[in-house]
C-alpha cells in the first residue's frame, strides 16, 4: 500500500485520489494552505511515499514541492504543469520528481493521431 | 542598475518610475498588458507583457545582466518563484520579493528570499508610531528587527556614562552629537545636557529604550 498525499481541490485532484483509494492505496487530500508548514506536516507528510501537486497553479505547485523535498524528504514529487511554457522549470531543483502536463500530453496524443 | 521589476501594480510602477528617473535601467512585467497604462508617457524603461516566472520573458527583459530583481506580484508563490528563478538560474546578485500572507513568511525564509513590504513589517512600523513618538526610526535593518533612533537625553541623565545606556543584545549607542559635531563616544564618555545619541535598538526593546529616556530605569 503506498501512502500519498495530494494537493489541489475540485476536478483533477479530487478525481486522482478517488481513483488511488479505489486502488487501494492510503489516500490523504490536503485541505488548507499548503505553504504554511503545519498543513502537510497534518496530512501525514513525514510518512508519505508520494506527494501529487495537482492545483491549478504553477507557482504554488513549484513551492510546494520544493518546501515539501526540504521539509519531509518525501520520495517522489509529482507536480501538475498547467502552462507547458513552465515545464522546464518542474525539475529537481524544484524538489519535483516527475512532471504531469495535461496540455502537452494532450498535444502529443493529437499529434499522432493519422 | 538594471533591475527587473515583477508586478505593475502601484508599487511596481512607483518603483520603476523612481528607477528611472534615478537613471537606472529598468525592465517592468506584468501578466496584464493593461497595467502599463500605470507607467507616465515619458517613462524611459521597458514594459514586458507576460508571465515574470517564463524564461524567455525575464531573457528579454534582460536578466542575464540584471543587478536586481524585484518580486512584486500579489501573489506570493509568484513572487517566491521569479525571485528563486532569479537567483539561481540567473545568479542575479540583489533579490527581493513582496510577501503578502504573514503565514507564507516562513517559506520566503526557509528558501533564503528576502521581503520586503510585509504585513508584519507594516504592523511593527504602526505600533512603533503609535506607542513611541519621540523615537522615530531613522532607519530599519533587515526585517525591522533593529532600528536606528535618535533622541536628545533628558535632563536627569546628566553626568552619566554612555555605557550605563547600553543594554547588551538590546539598546547600543552609536553616535553622540554635541552641540553640532558627531563623534563616536567612549563607554565612559559623560553625558552632558543638550547631548543628541543615536541608538540601535532591537524592535522589542524600543519600550525599554523609551523608559530610559522618560526617566524610568527598568
Amino acid at each position: 500500500m503506498t501512502r500519498v498525499i495530494v494537493v489541489g481541490g475540485a476536478g483533477l485532484p479530487d478525481q486522482v485520489a478517488a481513483a488511488l483509494r479505489n486502488a487501494g492505496d492510503e489516500v490523504t487530500v490536503i485541505t488548507g494552505d499548503p505553504l504554511v508548514p503545519a498543513t502537510l506536516e497534518t496530512a501525514g507528510a513525514l510518512k508519505a511515499d508520494v506527494l501529487a501537486v495537482l492545483t491549478q497553479s504553477d507557482e504554488d505547485n513549484l513551492v510546494i514541492s520544493l518546501l515539501a523535498k526540504r521539509r519531509f524528504q518525501i520520495p517522489r514529487i509529482v507536480a501538475r504543469v498547467n502552462d507547458p511554457a513552465n515545464e522546464a522549470l518542474f525539475d529537481s531543483s524544484w524538489g519535483v520528481d516527475a512532471l504531469v502536463s495535461p496540455a502537452t500530453t494532450l498535444v502529443s496524443m493529437i499529434k499522432a493521431t493519422p | 542598475m538594471h533591475v527587473v521589476i515583477i508586478g505593475c501594480g502601484r508599487t511596481g510602477s512607483a518603483l520603476a518610475v523612481r528607477m528611472d528617473g534615478e537613471g537606472d535601467q529598468v525592465s517592468v512585467i506584468d501578466i496584464d498588458n493593461t497595467a502599463r497604462s500605470r507607467l507616465p508617457t515619458g517613462f524611459g524603461g521597458a514594459f514586458l507583457h507576460g508571465n515574470g516566472i517564463h524564461t524567455q520573458l525575464l531573457e528579454a527583459a534582460g536578466i542575464q545582466h540584471a543587478e536586481a530583481l524585484v518580486a512584486l506580484t500579489a501573489n506570493d508563490s509568484a513572487n517566491i518563484v521569479a525571485a528563486r528563478v532569479a537567483r539561481h538560474a540567473y545568479q542575479v546578485p540583489r533579490v527581493l520579493a513582496r510577501l503578502h500572507d504573514p503565514a507564507h513568511a516562513q517559506a520566503y525564509h526557509e528558501l533564503g528570499i528576502a521581503t520586503i513590504g510585509s504585513v508584519q513589517t507594516t504592523v511593527n512600523r504602526v505600533v512603533q508610531v503609535l506607542h513611541h513618538l519621540t523615537l522615530e526610526p531613522h532607519q530599519t535593518f533587515g526585517n525591522d528587527e533593529t532600528l536606528l533612533v535618535r533622541s536628545r537625553i533628558p535632563d536627569y541623565l546628566d553626568g552619566r556614562q554612555v555605557a550605563e545606556l547600553n543594554v547588551p543584545g538590546e539598546i547600543g549607542v552609536v553616535e553622540l552629537t554635541r552641540q553640532g559635531h558627531s563623534r563616536i563616544p567612549e563607554p565612559t564618555t559623560p553625558l552632558e545636557p543638550g547631548d543628541v545619541l543615536s541608538f540601535i535598538v532591537a524592535a522589542g526593546s524600543i519600550g525599554r529604550l523609551h523608559s530610559f529616556l522618560d526617566g524610568k530605569w527598568s
